[in-house]
Parts: structure tokens; sequence; C-alpha cells
């Protein structure tokens, strides 16, 4: 029966290595792709006219992803935050693979930081895909990594009740979580994002 | 236990199995209603990859077989200014090309100027590779067309519908100007209605296209290229002054 199927996948799904290893190796992603824009970034400040020549590549044209302002919007490449922030993701998959269990407190600033994190990468990926108008494979894989963080965070900290929400709104979201409603909602998301994309730049990607 | 308590422990458990099968249900509905939007998600994206597949190939590979080239022009260029000028210019360009845009901005009167006094031509390569950059209206294609139209009925309106142009440069990624407006931005430039009216025509979209080709093929890497006497300039074009110094070192002066 095939019940036993969704059952089993569903048990691998809620298993807590499973978990943690989707963590860490989301993280570890966005840490090699943040490590290949860092050194881009600083190819181009080494030679700015490197790429100022718009490339045959019609969906990268005029160096304009590089060069465009969103992509320094501290003051430093975007790429540096993924380098200082994703070790700390990193190391904490693996103290959980461990066996850690960090604090309440802990894990909810975990929470909130990376909140804004994935609020920042939405906002970069939207301004590349209807400002700037040019893709970037390894911000979109920064993109994808950062969703993946965020939704087994999210996961593991309404699971364990690290939040801090009011009763009925925990007891309602952890019945989510059991049904896999939440894991529909990341796929559907994901989907619809490749949709996005592919609406807009199949033509170019595909020709 | 008493009897009435047993009976209200019971009910209480019927009441509580009830709520699980409600809850049951409605989980199960979810749960449709997501496999239904994510079927409902992939099934979309196919349709739209094989859409681009094939919308992508038919504008390059239908167009070069209609190749018309305007009169005035050769050997994918359109000239502007005194054919016996001491010094030729070629510019590679892109009407969506932001750093295009650039260079006008910066050389455009100096370009004027060495026009007027005669110490060079200029040949205008327009090219159309940025096409994907205007959401799907091909803009590099259809001011492109326009200029090659007006080099075949109006060419002494060239230069000033090109310059025209570049004033009006609509942004890389939008849907740039629509046909309307370049029409309009043609009649402000001098160019007789009749011209005008044939730029819907589309006549030289595959001479456009073809002269893209021929352009990578000859070894142009991006746009802006300038070419002065057939040698690559490789000064700064994104401000006054260099362009305009290595011309009149060509010419002699």
């Amino acid at each position: 029966m095939t019940d036993s199927l969704t059952g089993r996948l569903s048990r691998l799904r809620h298993n807590n290595a499973t978990v943690w290893i989707t963590m860490l190796v989301a993280s570890a992603a966005s840490l090699v792709a943040s490590f290949v824009l860092s050194v881009d970034a600083l190819r181009l400040a080494e030679d700015p006219t490197t790429d100022l020549g718009c490339n045959i590549n019609a969906v990268i044209s005029c160096g304009t992803v590089a060069g465009a302002w969103q992509s320094q919007l501290l003051g430093f490449p975007n790429a540096f935050l993924g380098l200082i922030t994703e070790p700390v993701v990193i190391t904490l998959a693996v103290a959980s693979l461990g066996g850690v269990r960090f604090p309440r407190w802990f894990m909810f600033s975990a929470q909130v930081v990376y909140t804004v994190g994935l609020v920042f990468a939405y906002w970069l990926f939207h301004q590349a895909m209807f400002d700037i108008g040019a893709l970037c494979p390894w911000c979109m894989l920064v993109t994808l990594a950062t969703t993946l963080v965020f939704f087994e965070m999210t996961y593991v900290n309404i699971r364990d009740d690290n939040l801090f929400l009011p009763r009925r709104l925990q007891s309602a979201l952890s019945s989510a979580i059991r049904a896999n409603l939440d894991l529909m909602v990341v796929v559907a998301w994901v989907l619809f994002l490749v949709l996005a994309v592919v609406l807009k730049y199949g033509e170019a990607l595909f020709a | 236990m008493s009897k009435q308590s047993r009976i209200r422990t019971q009910e209480l458990r019927q009441a509580q199995q009830e709520a699980a099968r409600k809850e049951a249900k409605r989980r199960r509905l979810l749960t449709a209603l997501g496999g239904l939007v994510i079927v409902g998600l992939v099934a979309a994206i196919i349709v739209a990859v094989v859409q681009a597949t094939q919308g992508g190939d038919s504008p390059s590979s239908s167009a070069p077989g209609k190749v018309v080239q305007p009169a005035n022009a050769s050997d994918w260029s359109i000239p502007v200014g005194d054919k016996d000028a001491p010094v030729t210019v070629a510019i590679y360009y892109d009407y969506m090309c932001p750093a295009c845009g650039a260079l006008e901005a910066a050389n455009g009167d100096e370009l004027d100027r060495l026009l007027e006094d005669g110490t060079a031509r200029i040949e205008l390569r327009p090219i159309s590779f940025l096409d994907k950059q205007s959401s799907g209206t091909e803009y590099s294609t259809r001011a492109g067309n326009a200029i090659a139209t007006v080099a075949d009925g109006a060419p002494e309106h060239v230069w000033e519908l090109h310059q025209a142009l570049y004033a009006e440069q609509p942004e890389e990624g939008s849907e740039g100007l629509s046909d309307e407006q370049i029409a309009e931005i043609a009649t402000d430039a001098g160019v007789p209605s009749a011209v005008v009216a044939r730029f819907t025509e589309d006549t030289y979209e595959g001479w456009i296209a073809a002269a893209t080709e021929a352009a990578f093929d000859s070894g142009v890497e991006g746009t802006p290229t300038v070419l002065i006497d057939g040698e690559r300039f490789e000064g700064d074009v994104y401000k006054p002054g260099p362009l305009t110094e290595a011309i009149e070192s060509a010419a002699g002066k």
C-alpha cells in the first residue's frame, strides 16, 4: 500500500539527522557560493574594466549585476555576509548532529537573525530579477540554500517549541508540521521561484 | 465507577474521536490541495520551458532568411558624414546597451564636431544581441530596424535619429520604447513621415540579425566596440577627450 511508502518517507523527513544534514548541506552550498561571489567581487574591484563591454550571453550583460548598487548594500560585497554567517549555521548543524542541544534563547536568536538573512536574500533576488534584469547562478544558489536552511531551522524551532509563541498558535503549527504541510509549502514555493525565472528568462536560458 | 460517569467517559471519548476524525479529514483536504498546487506548478514549468525552447529558436533562425540591405549601407554598416573624411570611426553598438548610451552621452558633441569639420566619417554598426533585455519586445531589433529604414529612405537624418534614440534610451530590462515612441522620436528628428511609416514593415530586421552574427564572427565581443581606421580603440570611451584625441591624431592633426 502507498501508505507505508508515504509513512516511511514522512518518518525519514522527520528524522532528526535528516533535518540537520539538510541544513548542513544547504549552508555549506551557500558558503561555497558566497566564496565564489566574494572572489569575483575582488577581481572586479581590482580591474573594473574586465566586464565593462556587454557580454554576448544575453542574460548577463555589461557587468550590470556586479556593478549594481544592490550588490554592495552595506558598502562591501554582500557575499562577505555569507562568509561570516554561514559557518555559524554549519557549526550549529554539525553540533546538533553530534547531539548538542542548544538553549531555547540561542535557537530563538538564530531564528531571528536567519529570518533577517532570508529577507535580505529575497530582496536581492527580487532586485536581480526585476531591477538589474540579469541572472547570476551563484546568487540563485544562495537564494535556494537560504530558503532550505530557513525551512529546517523553522521546523526545528517549532518542533522544539523554541519560538515563545502563543499556545494555540504553537499547537496549530506543530500539528501542521506533523502533517507535512510545511514541506508542501516549501516545495510549492521553490517551484514557484523556478517558474518565475523560467517565465522571465526562459527564452534567453534555453535559446 | 458509577454508571453515570462511565457514560460520561464514553461520550467524552466519542467526542474526541469525532474531533480527531474531523482533524484528519481537514488534513487530507489540505494535503490534496497542496498536492494539486504542486502538480500545477510543475506542469506550468514544463509548459514554460517548452515554450521557451521553441520561442527562443524562431527569431534567430527565421530572421536571417530575409536579409535586405538598406540602400546607402554596406558591409553591415550605415555611413554618416563626409565619405572622403580622412578618418573612419566604426562603432558597434546596441540601442539597449547602457554602456553605449554612456559613450554617446560622453562623446556625442565631440563626434558632432568631428563629423561637421570633416575630420571623421562614422560607420554605425547596430547589432541586436540585447534583444532579450526588453521583456520580449525585442527593442534592439526594432530600434536597429528604424535606423536602417532611415538609412535607406532619409540618410541625411540618420545621425540625428541615432543621437535622439540614445537621448531617450530606455532602461535595460524594461520593455524599451514602443513603436509609436520610436516613430515620434524619428519625426521630431526630421525624418519624413513616409519613411517613418515604413518602420513597422520590419524590412531590415533580418539585416540587423545577420549584422549581429557578422559582428561576433569578426571578433567583436561586446558593445560598445570602437574601431578607428580598423584599429580597435582601447581607451576610455565613457568620458569626453580620449576618443577625440585618438581620432584627431589618426587624422594627423
